[in-house]
């Protein structure tokens, strides 16, 4: 999967990506984003994800994202998710994300 | 008790021999006492003859006295010759050999006025010679003063009257216990002395009480000295003396001449009595009177008299009761050789005959069991026979059981790549060949037929019958006719070959699998029932038409309905709802209804499964009296609502399979939601079974996707460990993001999304439903 990063400024960190966030590669979808924050020499602690290329997004995507906010939690920074699909925030919903989860 | 003939016979023996030794016992205690009165009367005769000899020297000793007092008398008469006299006494005595002495005794100075004693005297000596003795008449012995002379002189009367002395011990001649009779002797009215006879007392005791009871002489002792056992008493009662006495308990010298007082067993009611007790012991008296006024008595032991007797009865008694013990046990073990034996060993036989051994019976005896033996052999030998041959009829039966069996079709599903349709059929024959049977089959490319029929009769008949009818509906199917005119060729074709006039009621369907369009032929079989998707199971309203095989020509009304995909159609024959119990109750049509209805599963096979289960706890320990027969054949629906997706449950598999599902969506027109709703669904439960199915080997993951009408059903099936994903509890969702635990999430999606969701455990099969409306 291809992952698009750019730095909005020294403490945010704007992904974007394209395609499924499931069982096949949500994985490395977390894993990648994690790496950059770690190898970045900045200290970001803000993310704002781009969903508007994901067309699905299955529990293994949703752990993902719990993951990365509990990360940032950590940071004092905030997780932001932008142009989010009806579909997938119907999944956001099921399981009660919808109420931490900033959305743009 | 009882129980058996030995003990019963020996019983009887015992019995028997009781009865007959007691009857014995009697006859001999009466026989000893007669026996015993006898013998008692034989003594007493032989004392009787041994008194009667007493008297006799009795009465020769008083003849004897009276000889010597006229001798006497005629000696003082007369010229007083001594000698002649001397003479006469000497031959009296020659006369009278069991008197011991005597003489003539004349009172003083009567012959002479200067000669005070004459006398005359003899005695016996031990040679038995007569002595003539003149001692007598010397101043030493000097007779008038003698208490014998004294006590016979004051006696005597002229009537010549004989007087017995006392008993005194003779000193002078012979030295015994004596004796003595005497008379007087008169002249001229005036007494001048006496005439007198001795006799020895201890020579006649002696005599007496050797006179035993028998031959044989028995003997007791005393002292170490040997004596007599029994033992007499003489004595005269009237001037109460005792003569004599051998009393083996009393000094008997000093009892001689005195008081009948001394002898402690004498009483005056001796005569008569069977015994008397002396010293602890019994003796028999024998009590006799002699004519002079004696008595006599004597005493037998009574244990020596009956002593013979007594051991004879003894030693009876011992050879009785020897008897009575050889007699059982010889019949008890007669018994046990000839009759137990041969029963026990009979038995035996019979018991391992009954489990199949080849026994040969040998019994040599007795001529009865040799008898029944051979009897015994030849009804094995039959029985050999009728077994063996009913056992051949009986393989025939079941040959031509499974023949019948084996002709109908039984592998299940028969069409494993057909999956527009769902059918399965089962026969539990009853324990005769039956008549019933079941047949399915393409009768072109996409006109399916199932039946189910019953063949009137039972038995070989019928299902030779059957066979030839189910040959000929699957000939005459194949020739594209309409139903119509099918059924109507097949029952002519019935009609003609029919010559035993069976008939048989057939059900029959024909469905299109491609529209679910069905016909249905009903020809005076049990109405089928139908479940149309969603609904209960109902009796199909069919018109019923007449049995094949009764008329030729008759028509044929044919029912026609649509199959939606999911409906079933459940056929029987009337062994399903004729199942009796055992209080003779039919199953019944509304047991099956409501059997039936109560069933959760659409799969053909299970709906059989249960179905028979219920009439096989109905009918309980009943026999099965009919074939059951069922067909179930069930309607998926067209090939294109069926996908299925099968796979090794790997990850890199994963994209293959939502590439599938995804295709499904496009093909069925499936709404996003939906498509996102089965996309999360199969993710999850793919994942689930990835993971966690085959801990330790890879195994395969089969997902099938339905479409019927406005639902999708969704099934995924692993052969992995046992997993009921429904069991697991939701995850708390309100709980704050800190707190929330990553995983657990998919389950609970999944639980949300489905409209309903089942899991099964089946044939070691983790089989998960999922159910979405359109």
């Amino acid at each position: 999967m291809d992952i698009t990063f750019k730095n909005i400024n020294l403490e945010t960190l704007y992904v974007k990506t394209d395609g499924r966030l499931d069982l096949d590669n949500a994985v490395e979808y977390g894993t990648k984003i994690k790496d950059f924050i770690e190898d970045s020499d900045d200290d970001i602690i803000n993310l704002i994800l781009d969903f508007s290329e994901i067309t699905f997004i299955s529990s293994f995507g949703l752990k993902i994202i719990l993951e990365l906010y509990k990360l940032l939690k950590t940071k004092n920074g905030t997780l932001k998710l932008k142009n989010v699909s009806e579909q997938i925030m119907n999944s956001f919903r099921m399981v009660g994300f919808d109420k931490f989860l900033v959305f743009e | 008790m009882l129980r058996t003939i030995k003990s019963k016979i020996l019983f009887l023996a015992i019995l028997m021999l009781t009865v007959l030794m007691f009857a014995f016992a009697c006859y001999t205690v009466i026989s000893r006492m007669k026996t015993k009165q006898l013998m008692v009367q034989n003594y007493g005769d032989s004392v009787n003859s041994f008194v009667r000899d007493l008297d006799e020297e009795v009465v020769k000793s008083e003849d004897n006295l009276k000889s010597l007092a006229l001798t006497g008398e005629l000696f003082y008469r007369t010229d007083r010759n001594y000698t002649l006299t001397n003479k006469v006494v000497q031959r009296i005595f020659e006369n009278y050999p069991k008197t011991l002495g005597g003489g003539i005794w004349f009172n003083p100075y009567t012959i002479d006025k200067s000669k005070k004693r004459v006398c005359f005297y003899a005695y016996r000596n031990k040679n038995n010679k007569i002595i003539l003795d003149n001692n007598f008449a010397s101043e030493n012995y000097d007779y008038p003063n003698q208490e014998w002379f004294k006590q016979i002189s004051s006696k005597v009367t002229p009537e010549r009257n004989i007087i017995w002395t006392k008993p005194y011990f003779e000193n002078l001649g012979s030295y015994t216990t004596m004796v003595t009779a005497g008379t007087g002797i008169y002249a001229d009215g005036k007494l001048i002395g006496i005439a007198t006879v001795d006799w020895e007392i201890d020579t006649l005791i002696k005599e007496v009480s050797e006179m035993q009871p028998f031959e044989k002489t028995f003997s007791m002792y005393k002292n170490g000295a040997k004596i007599k056992s029994s033992f007499a008493l003489l004595g005269n009662k009237e001037y109460d003396y005792v003569i004599a006495s051998n009393d083996p308990y009393l000094d008997n010298k000093k009892i001689v001449g005195s008081s009948f007082k001394e002898i402690p067993w004498y009483n005056d009611k001796l005569y008569g009595i069977t015994y008397i007790k002396y010293h602890g012991k019994k003796y028999v008296p024998f009590y006799r009177k002699l004519r002079n006024g004696m008595i006599l008595v004597i005493c037998v032991p009574k244990w020596e008299m009956f002593k013979d007797i007594n051991n004879f009865y003894w030693h009876m008694l011992l050879v009785l009761l020897t008897i009575g013990f050889i007699i059982p046990t010889f019949l008890y073990y007669s018994l046990n050789k000839y009759l137990i034996k041969p029963i026990d060993k009979l038995t035996e036989i019979a018991h391992k005959i009954g489990k199949g051994e080849d026994v040969k019976i040998k019994i040599e005896n007795p001529e009865e069991f040799v008898h029944l033996a051979s009897t015994f052999d030849k009804m094995t030998k039959d029985i050999k026979l009728i077994t063996q041959e009913r056992a051949k009829i009986n393989s025939e039966l079941s040959i031509a059981q499974s023949i019948q069996s084996s002709s109908l079709p039984n592998e299940f599903p028969p069409f494993p790549d057909r999956k527009e349709f769902d059918i399965y059929a089962s026969m539990e024959p009853a324990k005769e060949v039956g008549g019933d049977f079941y047949d399915f089959f393409f009768i072109n490319k996409n006109k399916f037929m199932f039946l189910i029929a019953d063949v009137s009769g039972k038995g070989v008949p019928a299902a030779l019958f059957m066979m030839t009818i189910k040959t000929l509906i699957n000939n005459i199917s194949q020739m594209n006719y309409s139903p119509k005119q099918l059924i109507k060729i097949i029952n002519n074709k019935i009609c003609q070959t029919n010559k035993q006039g069976f008939f048989v009621t057939v059900l029959i369907g024909i469905t299109d699998i491609d529209t679910g369009k069905t016909s249905i032929i009903n020809c005076g079989h049990n109405l089928p029932l139908i479940k149309k998707q969603n609904e209960t199971y109902e009796y199909m309203q069919l018109e019923s038409n007449i049995a094949l095989g009764v008329f030729e020509d008759s028509e044929f009304e044919i029912y026609e309905t649509v199959m939606q995909p999911g409906d079933i159609i459940y056929t029987y024959t009337d062994g399903v709802t004729e199942a009796t119990n055992i209080n003779n109750e039919i199953y019944g049509d509304t047991r099956l209804h409501n059997c039936l209805n109560s069933i959760n599963s659409t799969e053909p096979k299970e709906i059989a499964q249960q179905v028979k289960q219920s009439i096989k706890e109905y009918i309980n320990s009943n026999f099965q009296s009919d074939d059951i027969t069922m067909l179930i054949f069930k309607y998926n629906g067209t090939l294109n609502n069926i996908k299925t997706f099968k796979q090794v449950a790997d990850l890199k598999n994963y994209k293959q399979f939502y590439n599938w599902l995804h295709d499904i969506c496009k093909e069925w027109c499936i709404n996003d939601d939906l498509k996102n709703k089965l996309d999360m669904c199969a993710e999850e439960i793919y994942a689930n079974i990835t993971f966690y199915a085959y801990p330790e080997k890879s195994g395969m993951i089969e997902a099938i996707l339905t479409k019927f009408k406005d639902k999708i059903t969704f099934e995924f099936i692993d052969s992995g460990i046992v997993y009921n994903p429904i069991e697991k509890p939701n995850p708390n969702i309100d709980l704050p993001p800190e707190e929330r635990p990553l995983g657990g999430l998919g389950i609970y999606m999944v639980k949300e999304m489905a409209d309903s969701i089942f899991y099964k455990r089946e044939d070691n099969k983790n089989i998960l439903t999922l159910i979405f409306k359109i």
